[in-house]
């Protein structure tokens, strides 16, 4: 961990990333849904149902993926199952809507009366409360259905072309969304949570107009009553849903999060102009469910320079696949929390590529041992430095017997050492051969141990 | 007469049903698809006219909009009533035989999805569009598909997924296609869906919206 990042806490860096205001690196939000599940080996049906289980996988995401904000609870049925909607449950997936109330005959004044006790809402903000106490530094998102998705549920497809005719009955049920919506997010506020995000994926499906005159008016008031609560507000929408993100701006939420449909550099310009934050917009499923570790470094990469470091906070796309491999999201936090790796990933997409694999065999010797030590550049990069530093020191009781040697990724002659050796990260310490010491610069005592077991291999003690 | 054709054709573009809809508000009052279409046919002209060179006309341009963005899912929905009012005063000459459909397109979300508002669009689009369409609806098994395929053997099968865990569910349902009807032409789509992924699972066709199968389709059939 850099010295910088023991400075902020998450918390306070998702805050001040909120408020546009310069954070010591850009935050991170694993969106954590379902994959809490495939982190606690539990199908998403019996997950999303256990406040337990909702806990223990966000403990370990938070373990695992060292995130500066995260959902407690990513399933945008929550209210519409509450307020009468069957649902069809799924082991791998969030569960789906498959009955409309109000598009059945029943009015908006018989649904069920929402109250913190309906549904899986106690499930919900039982998981905020303990999480709330157990990380106290870390930003929770309080997750809530935006009322147009809100509305599709309880209405279905009829939602659209009441819109266009019998726009009065719309704006009616717009209304009773928007409440809902505000008793969700005072819950969740109560609970604990620091972000209100609206979730509303539907609206990728209408246009401005529609959406200024149907949607905009419910989610204003709702960031306004956030606001009011000294808390933060963020607007997600996944999906194709560029010809909105003005007007998602326009409603005052502290940030708007978007995903891989919508390029960043424009919701990083139209984020500047209404002075808020955005967030985004990491590959799903291309790079981070089916994408090598490589893959996703590079991508993570180029997501942080296209994002800047105003306002903007890294986060995936959407809601994340379960069984996105684990190590994946542990390379998007590799490259944003470690300035060193972040830099040597940025050398490695602007090297040469090297095709052949250097033959090392007559490399190794019986009269010595090679220590090979490859590095960023170590007169750039400190912990290159020391470790370079650390083998040299440790070999010099050894004389002739131990041949030490740094190799900087930022030539062609360590791209070939590091492809010949196998190498995947720097700072690594690499001896006849062998990778002994990847990025951890480890102590005396265990190189000297390294040391003694490769001369004694060779009777040279 | 032509006249008659570019009205319904205009009322579809705009989704403008009927003289009672209010939509669009500039239209209000005003005759709709479902007034013209009558008109066009009392005045004789033939129900095959009416429907390329009135409902298509309608549905090709909506299509064509929501392809670049123009237009989103409620206008396309308003034309799509519209035209299924038009289409109401067509049905008997498919019946007949004055109007042959382009041919028959087997459509559903496949097995473990449950999203079906893009299945919606394409079977709306392909119905403007001359086709015979039967929608199997969500959630819809292997055998669902062929057993409407035994029913129709020449029909083109199509297949949508808006999950991602669902898409390896449509390579099933086209592995058992393929095993039993293997000259089927078979076309995918869906949001996670990809060109690359229809090559893999052996799939004839891809579009990324309603308005690309059909011209997948004009090439194809």
């Amino acid at each position: 961990m850099s010295e910088n990042q023991e400075t902020m806490t998450g918390k306070t860096r998702i805050q001040m990333a909120m408020r546009r205001k310069k954070t010591d690196r850009v935050p991170w939000v694993p969106f954590v849904g379902v994959h809490g599940g495939y982190l606690v080996d539990m199908p998403a049906d019996d997950y999303l149902r256990d406040s337990n289980a909702i806990i223990a996988g966000v403990d370990k995401a938070i373990d695992l993926y060292q995130p500066d904000g995260i959902p407690v609870v990513f399933d945008l049925q929550v209210e519409a199952e509450a307020l009468g909607c069957h649902l069809q449950w799924a082991k791998d997936n969030p569960p789906a809507v498959v009955s409309h109330p109000l598009a059945d005959g029943i009015g908006i004044a018989d649904l069920p009366e929402l109250n913190p006790g309906s549904g899986r809402i106690p499930v919900c903000m039982e998981a905020t409360s303990i999480l709330r106490k157990k990380h106290p530094d870390i930003a929770l998102y309080g997750l809530i259905t935006g009322p147009f998705t809100l509305a599709l549920h309880l209405a279905g497809t009829n939602i659209f072309m009441q819109m266009m005719e019998s726009p009065d009955e719309a704006h009616t049920l717009m209304e009773y969304c928007h409440g809902i919506s505000c008793n969700m997010a005072s819950w969740y506020m109560e609970a604990g949570c620091d972000v209100i995000a609206v979730v509303d994926p539907m609206t990728s499906q209408i246009d401005p107009a529609s959406f200024e005159m149907f949607v905009a008016p419910a989610v204003t008031k709702l960031f306004d009553m956030v606001r009011d609560r000294n808390k933060l507000s963020s607007f997600f929408v996944c999906g194709f849903a560029q010809q909105n993100v003005p007007a998602m701006a326009a409603c005052k939420p502290n940030n708007v999060s978007i995903d891989e449909n919508i390029p960043l550099s424009f919701v990083r310009e139209t984020a500047e102009e209404h002075q808020i934050s955005f967030g985004g917009n990491l590959k799903l499923t291309s790079v981070l469910s089916m994408g090598s570790t490589k893959e996703v470094e590079m991508h993570t990469l180029e997501t942080l320079e296209e994002g800047g470091d105003t306002g903007f906070i890294l986060a995936p796309g959407c809601d994340l696949v379960m069984e996105t491999p684990i190590e994946n999201l542990q390379a998007v936090t590799r490259v944003v929390s470690d300035p060193y790796h972040r830099e040597f990933v940025k050398t490695l997409q602007a090297a040469p590529v090297i095709e052949e694999v250097q033959d090392l065999s007559e490399r190794w010797q019986d009269d010595k041992v090679i220590i090979d030590v490859i590095t960023l550049d170590a007169s750039s990069c400190a912990p290159c430095q020391y470790m370079v530093e650390a083998m040299e020191l440790a070999s010099r009781p050894y004389g002739n017997k131990l041949q030490c040697n740094e190799f900087s990724i930022k030539n062609k002659e360590g791209l070939r050492m590091m492809k010949a050796l196998g190498v995947k990260n720097v700072p690594v310490t690499v001896m006849d051969g062998e990778i002994l010491f990847v990025s951890q610069i480890p102590p005396a005592r265990e190189i000297e141990k390294a040391i003694q077991k490769k001369l004694a291999a060779k009777n040279l003690l | 007469m032509k006249e008659l054709l570019e009205h319904i054709a205009y009322c579809i573009e705009y989704g403008k049903i009927n003289i009672q809809s209010p939509f669009p508000p500039d239209m209000k009052g005003k005759k709709g698809a479902d007034e013209y279409t009558k008109e066009a046919l009392d005045a004789g002209v033939s129900p095959h006219k009416v429907l390329t060179e009135g409902l298509m006309v309608g549905m090709d341009k909506v299509g064509k909009k929501f392809r670049e963005n123009k237009v989103f899912v409620p206008q396309v929905l308003m034309s799509a009533k519209a035209m299924n009012t038009a289409m109401e005063h067509l049905m008997p000459f498919f019946t007949s035989g004055d109007i042959t459909p382009k041919g028959t397109f087997i459509i559903g979300t496949v097995f473990g999805d449950l999203h079906d508002i893009g299945k919606n669009l394409v079977a709306m689009m392909l119905k403007g569009n001359g086709w015979k369409v039967i929608d199997l609806g969500m959630d819809v098994a292997a055998d669902k598909f062929l057993d409407t395929l035994h029913a129709h053997p020449d029909a083109v099968v199509g297949l949508s997924a808006l999950l991602t865990t669902t898409m390896s569910n449509m390579q099933q349902i086209v592995e058992r296609i393929r095993e039993e009807k293997p000259s089927t032409l078979i076309a995918v789509g869906g949001a996670p869906v990809t060109k690359e992924f229809c090559d893999k699972i052996g799939a004839d066709m891809y579009a990324p919206d309603p308005q690309g199968l059909l011209e997948e389709l004009e090439t194809a059939c």
